[in-house]
């Protein structure tokens, strides 16, 4: 430990390493190596927390894990290993969520400061607010491929993880996915949502039949399409998919017949759709066309072999019956959950996304290339982690010296920029004065329709999932107080299904939202909308202006497609990079695209010119993966 | 270079390797797995860059280290154990390193660096050095060059960290995006295609690099933009040489006057004014301080990877990282 040789840190620094507490949030790719630098550089007082057990694919970077450590706590080996490195040191591991209650601001406050090793928006807009209504520095980091970024957040003086708002997950409209794909990622979307369809929990917006109510074809509709009752959803009124399946006993043959014959005979007989696109071709089951394989997979692992149309049919027959077991294994009324690493989860969307690519004469996909894409992998390297984990702990040195105006956004590029920099110090950014977290009034207007949105809706899709809250109370603020929601359990449960609009809840109503845990409180400002793009449930917008703004682009735009809903959580939308992987190591490219507009340079002070800056990072600071 | 014996890659080693491969592809994990690595000097950086390449599955690194575990060197050297002061470091720290990846071959060497003819080298399809004195370093930089044996070096003073490379010709394929304009269903689209391209880079031998004459058109007028680390390293090396040994934490004091007084004779020799380097320079490079040693042994493990995969542009041909101004900056000098 460099604290117990004297000489190596001059000895004001050597005092304040040697008897501060340090938090570190995660034990994964960043913080094996955060902890491993800490240990060695004399940090004696830690508490480790991370909820995930190790698994195989972790090891190639995860260093203080080794195979027979393979199911086991992340935090609990972690905490072993690191302790090798210096037996003195204390270190403290909870294989727990630091979401839970256990963890508030009394927790917080016993630490000097606390960093950041996350992988996930969720959990790092959490530790965010905990550490601003604790008043901890926090040292904030995440890893992408070759990309890295650490920063550092202190209430008041600078910007906080949520003062800007951070793009969304790209989502795609559902007339694309459910009547006319055009690329390999839409055939995966469909795919996953067929499988919750017939063996998850199905959700509504996840409907994979054709969708008679396609805006292109609204007018005209096909012959078929006229004869059977649709619904106000446009769904066609038949049994739900997985209704289908089970009268039919989950028949593969059967299956197959209905996804990838008669739905896209259904498809065809909406005309308009295929006036400018090359039409579908429907399957059979016996009489598949015989296609090639282009490559013939020699020096290639198995997961990169392309499969034919016959492989995609047996795998799907296989993975259909394995997946029915597994259903019927379950307890009454339990569902399965799709996961990236369960063989048969796997097997049935690259083999479903491959017939349906087929039959819209989309390129195949690998099984190894579906899953990157079904299971929003982000690859992640030992080394772009060990570097982001070297400069928290120098960002941290400088805070523990009180030299915190020193500090700065650390960017780690793939490629020098043009000043020949590889790793970009930039200065911190001042809080923003709007921002709805923290600022002194926090607000945030939110765009819905008053008459279709649920108080469940607000609670677990805006309130929870949107803005991140943990255990909202919610009063109107209509001079009553009246209470929307309570945190306390069974409080407020029988407003769950009813509108807001039952609530004499119209446009411009306040609704005064607290999270005890967060120590937070924020106004949300409802805006009552009829219909907004893509069939979207609602609509985050940060505060008045920026609502303007969106407005204003909204009239420019005519078709407003993919327009970033803020909506469902990320498992329902798979989209093929952005969205973090709950097992990686972190979305910062996120934050890195959203962050190049104010690239500045430190050491010159002042920005530089808009031009410049913009040529900079369009030419060399971000390389997108 | 390793176009020999490319063996596949099982179905074990890409469960292990799968986030990686997402990244740089099959082919660069097949070109990783046939290089033989050897790292001199088994100090902080070392054991970073031992680490990351025992992790990213080459197929063979060879610890070479005479010098015995100390106090000061636990303090930087994760892989050697507390209970080891006293015994050789390489030989103490290998059993850590082999851990870390059953699949590659680790071994130790006790032997000096010094003492190694230019046939020891050979066995190598990449040699590292750190914690190496300027005369070994230019005498085995050009033994690589001579046997077409990747070459680097790296070394973390205190705060303070460099790296230089040296792949003379080196060939190298790069993903380039390409904008295309394609017509589909009728309407204009813009499409981003990728395309590999092949590169080749050439490199100067280390003693090019460290002789640049600062008095030259050439980089007078580049002196003010390149990183006053540069002449840290230099004058690093210079207090090397003339003591027989590095900065020593336990004469903190008089070892920082002494740096300054190199300081002083060793711009002026150069022609650099005195303020380029700032005299802070001093008290920051004691020890090898862990958390520099991770972000140097990160770019220096990742150049390594980089080079036997054959993928993507190398940095040529310094890396620097000093905490006096945060940055980490890649400095091409001596052409």
């Amino acid at each position: 430990m460099a604290t117990h040789v004297p000489g190596i840190f001059d000895e004001k620094l050597r005092g304040c390493v040697a008897s501060c507490r340090v938090l570190v949030v995660g034990a994964g790719g960043i913080g094996c190596e955060l902890l491993k630098n800490l240990v060695i550089t004399g940090f004696e007082d830690i508490e480790v927390i991370d909820l995930d057990t190790i698994d195989v694919s972790n090891l190639n970077r995860q260093f203080l894990f080794q195979k027979q450590h393979v199911g086991r706590s992340k935090s609990e080996v972690a905490r072993e290993s690191a302790l090798r490195f210096n037996p003195k040191a204390c270190i403290n591991a909870y294989h727990d969520s630091i979401m839970k209650s256990t963890y508030g601001v009394s927790f917080y406050q016993k630490f000097t400061l606390v960093m950041n090793a996350l992988d996930n928006r969720a959990a790092r807009n959490h530790v965010n607010r905990m550490c601003l209504a604790a008043g901890v520095p926090l040292v904030e980091s995440g890893t992408a491929g070759y990309l890295g970024q650490v920063t550092v957040i202190q209430k008041g003086l600078t910007e906080c993880y949520e003062c800007q708002p951070k793009p969304t997950q790209k989502t795609f409209p559902g007339c694309t996915i459910r009547n006319t794909p055009s690329e390999p990622i839409h055939c995966i979307v469909w795919a996953k949502h067929l499988f919750n369809q017939l063996f998850g929990e199905a959700d509504p917006d996840e409907d994979v039949s054709p969708d008679s109510a396609d805006p292109e074809q609204v007018g005209d509709a096909g012959q078929s399409a006229l004869d059977s009752e649709t619904n106000e959803h446009g769904n066609i009124n038949r049994v739900s998919t997985r209704g289908w399946a089970v009268s039919h006993n989950y028949d593969a043959k059967k299956l197959f017949g209905k996804l990838f014959n008669d739905d896209i005979h259904y498809l065809l007989s909406m005309d308009k759709l295929w006036e400018k696109r090359r039409r579908p071709t429907p399957l059979e089951w016996d009489k598949l066309p015989s296609t090639s394989v282009s490559e013939n997979g020699e020096g290639l692992i198995e997961d990169q072999r392309p499969w034919t149309l016959a492989q995609c049919r047996d795998v799907f027959e296989t993975a259909v019956r394995s997946l029915h077991t597994q259903l019927k294994g379950k307890p009454e009324g339990e569902d399965l959950v799709w996961d990236k690493d369960d063989k048969d989860s796997m097997d049935f969307v690259t083999a479903c996304a491959n017939i349906r690519a087929h039959i819209f004469g989309i390129p195949q996909k690998t099984r190894f290339d579906t899953k990157s894409m079904a299971g929003n992998i982000i690859p992640a390297i030992a080394t772009t982690n060990a570097i982001i984990a070297g400069l928290i702990v120098l960002e941290a040195m400088k805070i523990l010296q009180g030299r915190t105006n020193e500090c700065k956004t650390v960017y780690l590029n793939r490629k020098p920029n043009p000043r020949k920099r590889l790793l970009v110090p930039c200065a911190l950014d001042k809080p923003n004065p709007k921002c709805y977290v923290c600022s002194e009034k926090p607000e945030v207007c939110v765009r819905l329709n008053v008459e279709k949105t649920t108080v469940r809706t607000l609670e677990e899709k805006i309130l929870k999932t949107a803005l991140n809250m943990v255990a909202p109370d919610v009063e109107i603020s209509d001079g009553k107080g009246t209470i929307l929601i309570s945190s306390e359990e069974g409080e407020t449960e029988g407003n769950n299904d009813k509108m807001l609009k039952e609530f004499n809840i119209t446009d411009g109503t306040l609704l005064n939202c607290d999270d005890f845990l967060q120590n937070y409180t924020l106004t949300v400002n409802l805006i009552h909308c009829e219909k907004l793009e893509d069939g979207a449930e609602f609509e985050v917008i940060g505060n008045i202006d920026e609502l303007k703004k969106a407005q204003e682009e909204q009239a420019k735009a005519s078709t407003a497609a993919e327009t970033a809903a803020n909506g469902p959580d990320g498992a329902t939308a798979a989209s093929s990079v952005m969205g973090s992987d709950d097992e990686n190591d972190l979305v910062c490219l996120d934050d890195e695209n959203d962050d190049t507009k104010k690239r500045k340079i430190s050491e010159d002070g002042a920005q530089q010119p808009r031009k410049k800056l913009r040529q900079e990072t369009s030419e060399d600071d971000i390389i997108e993966l | 270079m390793v176009e020999k014996h490319i063996e596949n890659i099982t179905e074990d080693e890409a469960a292990l390797y799968d986030r990686q491969i997402r990244l740089w592809g099959l082919d660069a994990q097949k070109r990783l797995r046939a290089s033989r690595v050897l790292v001199a000097g088994v100090c902080g950086l070392g054991a970073e860059v031992i680490k990351n390449l025992v992790l990213s599955g080459v197929k063979s690194v060879t610890l070479l280290d005479h010098r015995t575990v100390t106090n000061v060197e636990t303090c930087s050297n994760f892989l050697a154990p507390h209970d080891a002061i006293g015994k050789n470091i390489a030989e103490a720290s290998r059993e850590r390193a082999q851990i870390l990846n059953p699949m590659v071959e680790v071994a130790a060497d006790t032997s000096n660096v010094k003492d190694k003819v230019d046939e020891y080298f050979t066995q190598f399809d990449v040699v590292c050095l750190c914690r190496c004195g300027r005369e070994q370093l230019t005498r085995i930089n050009n033994i690589c060059r001579q046997n077409k044996i990747l070459f680097f070096a790296g070394d973390v003073f205190g705060f303070f960290g460099y790296t230089f490379t040296d792949l003379q010709e080196h060939q190298y394929v790069e993903d380039v995006r390409e904008k295309k304009e394609v017509e589909q269903e009728g309407k204009k689209q813009t499409i981003e295609e990728t395309k590999m391209v092949k590169r080749t880079e050439s490199f100067i031998p280390l003693c090019q690099a460290l002789d640049a004459d600062w008095t030259s058109n050439k980089y007078a007028s580049q002196l003010r933009k390149i990183s006053p680390a540069y002449f840290i390293m230099h004058i690093l090396m210079e207090f090397a040489s003339l003591h027989g040994r590095i900065p020593d934490p336990a004469r903190r004091n008089e070892d920082e006057v002494e740096l300054l007084t190199i300081k002083n004779a060793l711009l002026e020799k150069m022609a650099v004014p005195q303020e380029k380097v700032d005299n802070q320079f001093a008290g920051l490079v004691f020890g090898q301080v862990s958390p520099v040693c991770a972000i140097v042994g990160g770019v220096l493990a990742q150049e390594i990877i980089k080079a036997v995969s054959q993928k993507d542009p190398p940095l040529n041909n310094f890396f620097f990282f000093t905490t006096l101004d945060g940055a980490g900056v890649v400095e091409c000098i001596g052409y």
